[in-house]
């Protein structure tokens, strides 16, 4: 089925180039801000004085929920495996039989809750909610500055994927850095995840979060700063690059997203064929082809995405009242998502990369804020409104851009123009996947650095040498 | 977007096309019985005695399910609706609340477990695991004869689907038949659903299951006898008649599944211009067309199947661990596949359809056995084998269509003979979705014995055809 199998491919990559080249024609519209509003009930007609107040928060979970959670755990209703599987019908159970007993009998949340509040967290009520953000500001010399920097995660992450990271970047002298490469983060939880609010209206996609994340951070006073993201991260930071350019200094993401309409099916025919002269790497073309498995995997791996862009309350029920059924669902992606060859392995190969505590206070961040609902509603209002279109708007920031092996897919280099329009700085990572801020934290802080120094240069070219 | 909107869903078909006409090309292998063994651990050697016999069983939860169930429902932990949507996001929270204070406060599981014993149920050991059926004989005069049926039910239906039917099918006079149009009839649980055992292997899919009813059949001592199914028992059916057709008297469905291979392009553009030229009556084009309304209707309803078919054992753990969520999960399908329209209503519609009772009983039959997660495998192992390319095999034996409105894709009738060679009844529904037997079993019970009738005619042509 060969020869058959292409056609297929092409076909459907030329239907898919007609359809998106339609969109192209039609230039989208310019992204705007709009009059948001996700609170319950009809948008008040005047605001308190202190509605922008900012609040110093800690994370402290009731007891209560700690002693139901124990409960849930000794009373799972397991079911049988198969024979002979290990992640292939999913995560397998007797790994999950595993994680369980860990959870119930050793895991301690009130010293991962410890942990969490090591870093400073904030809420402020943004358009009707109250959203959450770490703050983590350097200590500074007299005299030195430091790089803003907002960092978005995505699904099924959190502020918590970056625990490792934010150390790095605030004190770069204690982690492989230099003094100039210090920055100070703002990490919020995208509303419907974390300690976000659950936004009580239809609509709330990466648009309305792009729009929020503007106005945290003109808030919090900056006037220009830099943005980093992966999965949702990486959608929304663009559109906050789209909709107010003139306040991003640069733009960094570990999963870019590009529109090439028309010309994605002539690139990718040609670089079957003549890689170089489509402007694909070596490395570019074993990341790219063959299509075949590409396409095999994104089939095998998109089913969650189907539903949730569709029926995400229908299975948020059981999601957000079984924690070991939550466990599976989230702990699948951090296996698949690292490493695909995970799927042939008996533990998902999860510990390997993530100690168990680190991968059950990432479910936790779902579990005790119950957020699973609502952040799977966040892929269905992605087709709902404009979200999708705009990736048709070309990125004209300077860009980034670490290319890890095994995330869910890959853009070479000389193809990322098509998205970003200004792009400064490229690296392509030899080890990592999906979740490189949590998974390869040194690295990930490294090319941040590395990329922030190529933008100061920008600014200064005379006076600075890129290191 | 309109005319390159065409142009996509035309470009999309002729691929689809020239996939499934190479499938055809090389004609698909015939289907042979395999020697399967889905028990745990090695297979008994072929020397050893097997146990064939057929025991009597009830229905018999024990009380600490119940419950335990109870004490979920009570601690079910909710989370907020967004303001102003009904069923568009999925299975709606001020509905679902609604339901589990029914569920918890008067919900009779002993006596819904008592009605389930007015059938009567059994078990047998087939290649190594429990197969679980009912089977019901009609009281019969001296020298009258019952027709044989097997029903096959689907996902997440159950055998409970066909309580309302099955009476009707038994005691035809009773319901509005004929004493000639009395059925002797056969409902199994398809491994890993309801009642009967787990597959402990991999690879029990539609084709394992035809293999395992014929056996069955033989070992209830049936040499001929209908088949009738919707959903997975439709290919379940299918496939037996593919299999053996020298057994099956007839194939009833109300979900017809059809190959066209490359003909379906040409059949679907010329039916969009001149429908009789493709053989479409007017109700055959409401039907089908437009062609956008039916790809975003799969679109938006599939998420489910394509998750099942790839993770069924990801989101096995929440649905086996919540009955809420094994409730909102199912019913949902309750809902939108007895109309799509359901999906702008409060409740879902359901309560325009079934009772309360009959919907937590339903999802009753997968909460009391553990049995979601296996269901949910049916649809990974689809995939894995041969048993979707048995759909190109045509079924030779007689054939009949029964075509409610909201069933999820239409056949018209000309096009049935693609894959029912022998198509010798067709009804063109005016009400009822997904679940006839369940919404319409008056409907579908007539529909069967009129099919039969017609079987028979073909045996004996002196008879009057009724």
């Amino acid at each position: 089925m060969g020869w058959k199998i292409t056609t297929l491919i092409v076909l459907v990559a030329v239907a898919t180039g007609l359809i998106l080249s339609g969109v192209l024609n039609t230039p989208p519209e310019p992204l705007e801000f709009q009059d948001n509003y996700w609170g319950r009930g009809a948008k008040p007609t005047s605001l308190p004085k202190d509605h922008d107040k900012i609040q110093q928060i800690s994370i402290n979970i009731p007891d209560a929920t700690l002693v139901d959670l124990n409960d849930r755990l000794k009373n799972v209703r397991l079911f049988e495996a198969l024979e002979d599987v290990e992640f292939q019908y999913g995560t397998r159970v007797d790994y999950m039989k595993d994680v369980i007993t860990y959870w119930r009998d050793t895991y301690d949340w009130r010293k991962q809750e410890a942990y969490l509040n090591t870093l400073p967290h904030y809420k402020t009520n943004i358009e009707g909610i109250d959203l959450h953000f770490i703050h983590a500001k350097p200590k500074l010399k007299p005299g030195q500055s430091a790089k803003p920097i907002l960092i978005v995660h995505g699904w099924p992450g959190s502020v918590f994927e970056f625990y490792k990271m934010i150390p790095m970047l605030v004190d770069p002298t204690s982690h492989g850095g230099s003094e100039d490469d210090v920055f100070e983060v703002i990490a919020p939880s995208i509303p419907g995840y974390g300690f976000s609010e659950i936004p009580h209206k239809k609509g709330f996609d990466e648009i309305a979060a792009a729009q929020m994340f503007h106005k945290l951070m003109e808030r919090l006073g900056f006037e220009k700063f830099y943005v980093q993201g992966g999965d949702w991260g990486s959608m929304i930071t663009r559109n906050m690059a789209v909709l107010k350019p003139s306040v991003i200094k640069g733009l960094h993401t570990n999963m870019p997203n590009v529109e090439m309409g028309g010309a994605y099916v002539f690139y990718m025919m040609l670089g079957s064929v003549a890689p170089s002269l489509a402007g694909l790497t070596e490395e570019d073309y074993k990341r790219v082809y063959p299509v075949s498995r590409q396409l095999l995997f994104t089939l095998q791996e998109s089913g969650y995405f189907h539903l949730q862009a569709s029926k995400p309350d229908t299975v948020g029920f059981a999601l957000n009242d079984s924690p070991v059924g939550l466990a599976a669902y989230i702990l699948e992606k951090f296996s698949t998502w690292t490493n695909p060859a995970n799927r042939d392995l008996a533990d998902g190969g999860l510990e390997k990369y993530y100690t168990k505590d680190e991968l059950l206070t990432s479910v936790m961040m779902y579990w005790v804020t119950g957020t699973i609902p609502s952040s799977m509603r966040f892929y269905k209002e992605t087709f709902a409104g404009n979200a999708l279109v705009t990736i048709g708007h070309p990125v004209t920031v300077p860009s980034g851009v670490a290319a890890f092996p095994y995330e869910l897919s890959h853009v070479p280099e000389s193809w990322c123009p098509w998205g970003y329009a200004n792009l400064v700085h490229y690296t392509t990572m030899s080890t990592g996947g999906h979740f490189p801020a949590f998974e390869q934290p040194a690295l990930l802080a490294e090319d941040i650095r590395a990329f922030a120094r190529k933008v100061e240069a920008l600014d200064t070219p005379k006076e600075k040498t890129p290191q």
